[in-house]
């Protein structure tokens, strides 16, 4: 009875270890006080009534996490208004922040008629989501977008901007010891390892090695030659990192004096 | 000619034993004490005629004394008296050296109970220790080899350097063409010789303390269990190549330094045997009985290194891998939180 008992114990601590760690605690408190804001400003109704419900109530629980408000705007643009522009006029006009006008918010600006996209990080979001990050939110949620699978694209906008606040400006939030999978799997592959090593020397290692029997005094090298024949040398291209329909952009000033962070696409 | 040595104490008429704690010949009936570095060996003045002496008798009690053919020191199975079987110890059988046993049999059980204790994965009930069937003091035939070997190497090899320059990454390879010619001494390498012992066993038994090497005498096979080699030193020659080839890779390698990569083309290593000595090495074999299984462990009798493969708990190595993992993933994700990333 004894042994199974212990195995269980110790495969439980383990799991309960890694549970603890591994999902996110759910503050329910904290979402409870807020009142849930209108977040998605779908003009170019590319949304059901559901998807519109759930995607809005998602961007309030994560953006309240993160202390910004993560928008998602659609247009028409019967204006043919460009997308960075518009971005920068719903900011100004509209003076989003989660806390303050014209304070922390991510903006994603989609311009139906010439097919652009555009992400903007402002206040915090400026630091916290940079061009890079908004360029890695926009080359991952572009597929969705040219399948016309909006509100998956969305979600995955809305998720990605809330991860990546979580990590410091500056790191690269794909790095991939940041990968809760990379974590788990590098920490039982290193507990196999230590322990087949463990198995490996119960019955006892051989502990000399050639250095213990030999004649230092009359070992070495008699003779040696190392001789330099020829140098080869290979060239290769070094691989853009261009994502796709990426039109350069980055972020700017807005009309109203706000900067921001941003990546401009089309899809 | 008699074959049978026995050691009667000169005072009491005992019979006496070689005493590991202290080193000396001693007769547990009175005490007395004789160095053995200073005895006459009986053995040295007897000479045996090539038939094989067929049946040994005690000298005590006159009972045939039941041996197995290799055995050539043991006890009288009727009255326990230590008896040397010298035709097994004289002419091509005669040992040069030996390492008598400084770890008495208490001391010896008692460093192996202390093993056991310390195992980290054995199971909770082998680690008392109270299942020892058998412990048994036993001087092994080794070999001591010392070997020669001239080695001629040809080798290529390359430097590599990779920078960027502009767009684009260039990889410059250096090719040489490497010659070393070494030659590499052994002295006293170990091989044990006899047919019965395990070979990993007795080499992770290594290393032995050759400063304690002594002339050899049969008082100190006294009480002791000994036996005679079961194959000569050219017969054991491939074996102690084999051993010695991992060491001259090693050495070579450590020549060729530098290079990013080494890839051998000719290798030659011409090992020659200067000289072969017969020596006796101290093992405490230790027999345990566990879950209806025996385990067997063989104990250095000079340094008390024990070897041997214990008994596994699933439970403990469960224990082990979900603990060191668990801490790993703990450790990781402090990582990963100090570089930047969200602890959760």
């Amino acid at each position: 009875m004894r042994r199974p008992f212990t195995l269980l114990a110790a495969l439980l601590m383990f799991v309960v270890c890694a549970a603890a760690l591994a999902i996110p605690g759910h503050s329910e408190a904290a979402e409870a006080g807020s009142e849930t804001k209108n977040l998605i400003y779908d003009k170019a109704n590319l949304l059901t009534q559901q998807e519109w419900d759930e995607l809005n109530a998602l961007a309030n629980r994560y953006g309240a996490k993160r202390e910004t408000d993560i928008i998602i705007l659609t247009s028409t643009n019967a204006e043919n208004q460009d997308v960075q522009l518009k971005t920068e006029n719903f900011y100004d006009d509209q003076a989003p922040g989660y806390d303050k006008p014209h304070g922390n918010a991510v903006i994603l600006t989609m311009d139906m008629r010439n097919r652009e996209v555009y992400l903007a990080g402002f206040g915090k979001a400026e630091t916290a989501l940079d061009d890079s990050r908004l360029d890695k939110i926009r080359s991952k949620m572009t597929p969705d977008l040219t399948r016309a699978e909006y509100a998956k694209a969305f979600e995955r906008y809305i998720t990605l901007s809330y991860t990546y606040m979580g990590y410091k400006p500056g790191v690269n939030p794909d790095n991939i010891l940041f990968a809760l999978w990379f974590q788990l799997g590098a920490a039982l592959i290193i507990g196999g390892i230590i322990v087949t090593v463990m198995v490996y020397r119960s019955g006892g290692r051989v502990t000399v090695s050639g250095a213990t029997y030999e004649n230092r005094g009359t070992s070495g090298v008699l003779e040696h030659a190392d001789q330099y024949i020829r140098t080869t040398v290979t060239k290769t291209k070094i691989p853009k990192n261009n994502g796709s329909g990426s039109r350069g952009g980055g972020g700017g000033t807005t009309g109203g004096g706000s900067s921001h962070s941003g990546s401009r696409g089309s899809f | 000619m008699e074959a049978v040595i026995e050691y009667k104490c000169p005072n009491c008429g005992s019979g006496m034993v070689f005493d590991a704690a202290a080193g000396t010949l001693s007769c547990p009936g009175c005490g007395r004490q004789d160095n053995i570095e200073q005895m006459m060996d009986p053995l040295k003045s007897q000479t045996f005629t090539e038939q094989d002496v067929k049946e040994y008798h005690c000298t005590s009690c006159g009972a045939v004394i039941v041996t197995e053919p290799e055995t050539s020191a043991t006890s009288c199975s009727f009255c326990g008296s230590a008896v040397v079987l010298s035709d097994r110890l004289s002419g091509q059988f005669a040992p040069v050296m030996v390492i008598p046993f400084t770890i008495a049999k208490e001391a010896a059980m008692k460093a192996f109970k202390k093993w056991c204790r310390n195992g980290l994965l054995t199971p909770r009930g082998f680690m008392s220790a109270d299942r020892v069937t058998g412990i048994t003091g036993i001087y092994v035939p080794f070999w001591l080899y010392d070997l020669h070997n001239d080695i001629e190497v040809q080798a290529q090899g390359t430097k590599v350097r990779i920078y960027t320059q502009g767009d684009y990454r260039i990889t410059e390879t250096q090719h040489y063409s490497i010659y070393r010619k070494i030659q590499v001494d052994y002295v006293r390498l170990p091989l044990d010789a006899s047919e019965k012992m395990n070979d990993a066993l007795m080499d992770k038994l290594e290393p032995f303390p050759y400063d304690q090497l002594k002339a050899f005498k049969t008082p100190y096979l006294a009480g002791y269990l000994a036996e005679k080699y079961s194959y000569d030193d050219e017969q054991l020659f491939p074996r102690a190549k084999e051993k010695t080839s991992a060491y001259v890779d090693a050495f070579i390698s450590s020549t060729v330094s530098g290079y990013t990569n080494v890839s051998y083309i000719d290798k030659q290593v011409d090992t020659t045997m200067k000289r072969a000595d017969y020596v006796l090495l101290p093992v405490w074999m230790v027999r345990y009985n566990f879950n209806r299984a025996e385990y067997t462990f063989a104990m250095n009798g000079q340094t008390g290194k024990v070897v041997g493969k214990p008994p596994i708990s699933k439970a403990k190595v469960a224990a082990w891998f979900a603990g060191i993992s668990a801490v790993s993933f703990v450790a990781l994700k402090i990582v990963s939180w100090t570089m930047g990333g969200g602890f959760l």
